[in-house]
């Protein structure tokens, strides 16, 4: 917004005359003319000792004027000649019980941060007991479901499907292209010293299967579909709609979260296999500008490089990914109160928890995956 | 109050002449046309979908009639700068519409800030004097929207509305969602608002105890035109919409009131 400085050609007009004991004031008295008049009353009153101010010139006084005219009454000066339409306003402005605002209080910054790091600590540990209280709720919520597949809400489960599957589609391949040609142009790079430019065939095709197919899904889902599971159950919670459903008997759990969650499930292994296939498209482009690899020859070559286990490694860990998501973004919606901002606050936080949340699971999957010897 | 001294026969604060607004097929108003006196308190009343709304804000220049023009102050409000427009009008949203992430006291201060050249100090103590003025307690300033209640929210609302003392102020149902007692503190308050500030009002409203005990004129939208007359003649109307409303059951305690007030002067 731009700041609107009053220039002075169209601040009003406003001066002081002193005679004696009184102070004649003209003009216009309001809120642009105030720190001129403030200034001017002050030096006025140093100068002289004043008991009266005549109010006779002042054709326009609003309440900062009034509240400033106010002050000096109180201060035991006598307000004269005061026009009849400014009597009503003075009476209103003097009458008023006129209190300072109170400070909020402010701490020293050493004890300011101690305090906020207890706070936060504090915040973390209750963080950590909620996410591991809500992923039981809802593992039990789903396993309910599975045991009772006629309370199963088959039309929204399959909504949910195509909101954060098949919408997704052409952003995660292309994501999944772009991963690909950057990692074969790195080893590329890399590896021609050596000779070992063909491998890099290997090298693309196994790291999309096993890693990078799989952790940029996620992270992509986390970003889109996460974020807007927050945002919906938060409008929701601010506006009621939850509490409606309490009240009418219905388990928001049942509705709402089981849903979100086993459509994402169902969606974000299909999405990491769509990633790994466009992946190796991408691998295909760049072994044949690059390399000069045939595209006819490519897939025989990217065979030999992978095996059954490396495209299990990844898809395995994709509805791992999809519960931890969805169930984040779930209980981060339930937690907004009322407010628009808190809307936004948790909406950050989910995605923000998500995200970390995923790649933290895939390190723990790297070292158990190397353990088994997969 | 109709008999105020500030009650001359100057230029009208604000005028409209022959609005129109259309929705697709669907037409609003008609060609309605009003002048609001300076210091009068104007309702505008209407049932639900009559376009009461859509009027207001068209008289505060938020929505751009299909036809018609809108003078404020002698000046048509498009033409009005907005910093100039702000110290002409003030408004009252119907939920307030208090900045969520801001205090009640950096609210009021937010338009003294961005349009005046006072100091930190100064604006503190003008903002102290408008919570006054609205009735809420100094200890409510560093309050956020989201812990007041219904009443303490259209009072920081009005508060913020009178920031920078403007010679119109919109209310948008003002009394809505609150008590009884609450809506009659802020009825009682808009009196003395006008009569101590000299500030112009036009208040939106379904309320028909503010509509008949407070204002001088009031505006009745039927039928896509307007009916504009006092509250007396109204209650005298044949119009069919306008006798149901003002003689159904809920309009008698209003009318009692009326009644009372003017008996008591």
């Amino acid at each position: 917004m731009m700041r609107a400085q009053p220039s002075p050609s169209s601040a009003p007009s406003f001066s002081v005359e002193a005679e004696n004991d009184t102070l004649r004031l003209s003009g216009a008295l309001d809120i642009r003319s105030l720190g001129n008049a403030e200034a001017l009353l002050k030096s006025a009153r140093s100068k002289h000792k004043i008991r009266s101010i005549d109010l006779g010139g002042i054709d326009v006084l609003d309440t900062p004027g009034a509240l400033l005219l106010c002050t000096l009454h109180k201060a035991d000066v006598e307000l004269t000649a005061v026009r009849p339409e400014h009597r009503a306003l003075l009476d209103l402005v003097c009458g008023l019980q006129l209190q300072r605002l109170p400070r909020p209080r402010k701490l020293s910054p050493w004890r300011e941060s101690v305090t906020q790091l207890g706070k936060s600590a504090y915040a973390a540990w209750t963080d950590m007991i909620d996410v591991i209280g809500f992923l039981g709720r809802a593992a039990a919520a789903v396993g309910h479901a599975f045991i009772h597949p006629g309370e199963l809400r088959l039309p929204s489960i399959s909504r949910q499907v195509t909101e954060t599957g098949v919408y997704a589609l052409p952003i995660i391949g292309l994501l999944a292209v772009m991963i690909s040609i950057v990692i074969a142009y790195q080893g590329v790079a890399q590896l021609r010293p050596y000779g070992g430019e063909d491998l890099t065939v290997d090298l693309v095709a196994v790291s999309v299967l096993r890693e990078m197919g799989v952790l940029i899904t996620a992270i992509m889902v986390a970003g889109r579909s996460g974020s807007a599971f927050t945002a919906e159950i938060g409008v929701m919670r601010s506006r009621e709609e939850i509490d409606a459903l309490n009240v009418m008997g219905l388990d928001p759990m049942v509705l709402l979260v089981v849903p979100r969650i086993l459509g994402l499930v169902i969606a974000l292994p299909l999405l990491t296999f769509f990633a790994d296939l466009m992946g190796l498209a991408g691998g295909a482009i760049v072994g044949n500008v690059l390399l000069g690899i045939s595209p006819l020859q490519y897939p025989d070559l990217a065979r030999r490089a992978i095996d059954g286990s490396d495209l299990f490694v990844g898809l395995f860990k994709a509805p791992v990914f999809a519960f931890v998501i969805a169930v984040v973004s779930c209980m981060h919606g339930l937690r907004v109160s009322g407010s628009a901002e808190s809307v936004g606050r948790e909406t950050t936080r989910a995605v923000v928890k998500a995200i970390f949340l995923v790649i933290v699971l895939d390190a723990l999957f790297s070292i158990l995956f190397e353990r088994l010897g997969l | 109050m109709s008999d105020s001294p500030r009650r001359t026969m100057r230029a009208p604060i604000l005028s409209a002449k022959g609005i129109v607004n259309r929705f697709g097929r669907q037409t609003v108003h008609e060609g309605v046309s009003l002048d609001i006196a300076r210091g009068e308190i104007f309702g505008i009343a209407g049932g639900s979908g009559s376009g009461k709304s859509v009027l207001l804000k068209t008289l505060v220049g938020l929505h751009r009639p299909d036809a018609g023009d809108i003078t404020l102050d002698g000046k048509a409000i498009a033409s009005i700068a907005p910093a100039e427009r702000a110290r002409l009008i003030g408004v009252l949203f119907q939920q307030g519409a208090l900045f969520s992430s801001l205090s009640v006291a950096q609210n009021i201060m937010l338009p003294m800030r961005e349009h005046t050249a006072l100091t930190e100090s100064q604006q503190e103590e003008i903002a102290a004097m408008k919570l006054a003025l609205a009735g809420m307690p100094a200890d409510s300033a560093i309050k956020f929207p989201a812990e007041l209640s219904g009443g303490m929210v259209k009072r920081a609302a009005l508060a913020r509305a009178l920031a920078l003392d403007p010679a119109l102020l919109f209310l948008d149902e003002p009394t809505s969602d609150l008590d009884p007692l609450t809506a009659a503190a802020i009825d009682k308050m808009i009196g003395d608002l006008n009569h101590g500030l000299g500030v112009t009002v036009v208040v939106v409203t379904h309320d028909l105890t503010t509509l008949l005990t407070l204002c001088d004129r009031v505006a009745v939208l039927v039928d896509r035109g307007m009916i504009v007359d006092t509250p007396d003649r109204l209650l005298r109307s044949e119009q069919p919409w306008i006798h149901a409303f003002l003689h159904s059951s809920r309009a008698q305690g209003a009318i009692e009131a009326r009644k009372q007030n003017h008996g008591n002067g």
